[in-house]
């Protein structure tokens, strides 16, 4: 199935299932305040509060930002007419994620997730199939010891892995990135955190790809003495890529039955509301 | 007995102190004669909600919290402060939970790691464990 959509900027592009677009606002490179007050004439009274509810002037530019990208980005892929950002509702899941309320105008199969950090708000959006995304600045510190914060909240695999790495600055990457993973992997869920505890499953990368990792479920069967079984069957794609030069990101998305193991397209695309629209990369993740 | 347990749980209490609120108020109902030393989790119920997390408390989370989100030292925090509003990701709070937990020695379950929202429901849960631990 393809859709074709008309982007804001009059381009037309063509997005191929299973696909996700992830884009990514650096923040810190909008300033205008003209700008910065059209976008706050797109968001709801609640956004609004949301917004008013940070503390700090740049916590409240990035909440802004960040409910800007959402509705302008889903906008913009919409199967009929272009949609006007404003008029976008949304509403939580039962355990509190946030989805569009499409209300009843014909349920478009469109889902999001957005991830944000002090400089780079990424929003991905896939067709179909639920999707999960979290993005890390590279250069984040962990102020505590990063095995012993593994021990603590990661699988035991996890903490093997991370245990083998011996030089401290790559062993403190590799913890960012499985966190990236492991919470592209919840949010996705949807269901909360307490759905799925860090330590309850491992996400270890596909040898012979790059980018490509695999979900482990461990669970206990009850047999005497409790045994721990993992469960590495699909279900679930993981997609892990530089984002900016500065940040990592991992996308989870479930997969789709119709389409099971076929390979994930993704798109990223750097914007700016209204102002630019770059695309930054396409790639095929197996 | 039963209709002062209900008096002195109309006043705000934290959110995470509701689903035994409601426990406790079903056990009263039925039982015809409450005696407290039956009723160990009410007696120790009504002494921790007629005491709030004390004031130490929450200014040690509060200086916790600080650090690891690197505010100013003269950021206004109150028991309110939400740490989503304050700038903290979910990276921030397990990291903050991981802080409390050494600073008092207290060990918190994953479930309610991540269902800490303000400075006040951090301070709550740590003095909750903390009364848990066995007397030393």
């Amino acid at each position: 199935m393809r859709i074709s959509v008309m982007s804001q900027m009059q381009r037309s592009f063509s997005i191929d299932l299973p696909s996700l677009i992830p884009l990514q606002l650096p923040s810190h490179e909008v300033k205008s305040t003209s700008l910065l007050k059209r976008y706050s004439q797109l968001l709801s009274p609640i956004e609004k509060d949301g917004v008013d509810q940070m503390r700090g002037d740049e916590l409240k530019k990035n909440a802004l930002l960040a409910r800007t990208l959402v509705r302008t980005t889903i906008s913009r892929y919409q199967t009929n007419k272009e949609v006007d950002p404003r008029s976008l509702m949304f509403k939580k899941n039962v355990y509190g994620k946030p989805e569009v309320d499409w209300q009843n105008c014909n349920n478009q199969p469109l889902h999001f997730n957005i991830s944000h950090t002090d400089s780079l708000i990424a929003c991905g959006v896939t067709v179909h199939v639920p999707v999960g995304i979290d993005v890390e600045d590279k250069e984040r510190k962990i102020k505590h010891d990063v095995l012993a914060f593994a021990k603590r909240f990661y699988s035991a695999d996890e903490v093997n892995v991370l245990a083998t790495i011996l030089d401290p600055e790559v062993q403190r990457k590799e913890f960012i990135k499985l966190w990236t993973l492991k919470e592209a992997y919840v949010k996705a869920l949807g269901k909360g955190f307490s759905a799925a505890p860090f330590n309850t499953f491992t996400i270890q990368s596909m040898p012979g790809t790059e980018g490509a990792y695999n979900l482990c479920k461990t669970s206990e069967v009850t047999a005497d003495p409790p045994e721990e079984t993992k469960k590495c069957n699909g279900g679930w794609k993981f997609a892990l890529f530089d984002l900016a030069d500065s940040h990592y990101a991992a996308v989870c998305t479930e997969d789709d039955q119709a389409n099971e193991g076929a390979p994930t397209k993704i798109i990223v695309r750097k914007t700016i509301p209204f102002v630019e629209d770059q695309l930054i990369s396409e790639r095929i993740f197996l | 007995m039963a209709s002062l347990s209900a008096t002195s749980l109309s006043f705000k209490a934290p959110s995470t102190r509701s689903t035994r609120i409601s426990q406790v108020l079903r056990k009263a109902s039925t039982f015809q004669s409450i005696s407290f030393g039956r009723f160990q989790s009410s007696k120790s119920l009504r002494l921790q909600i007629s005491c709030a997390a004390k004031p130490e408390t929450v200014q040690k989370v509060s200086d916790i919290v600080k650090e690891q989100l690197a505010l100013s030292a003269d950021t206004a925090l109150t028991s309110e402060s939400k740490f989503s509003a304050l700038g903290a990701d979910s990276l921030d709070t397990v990291e903050i939970v991981m802080a409390l937990e050494e600073k008092f020695n207290i060990s918190v379950e994953e479930a309610d790691a991540q269902n800490i929202t303000t400075i006040q429901e951090a301070a709550d849960l740590i003095e909750d464990l903390v009364q848990k631990k066995p007397a030393a």
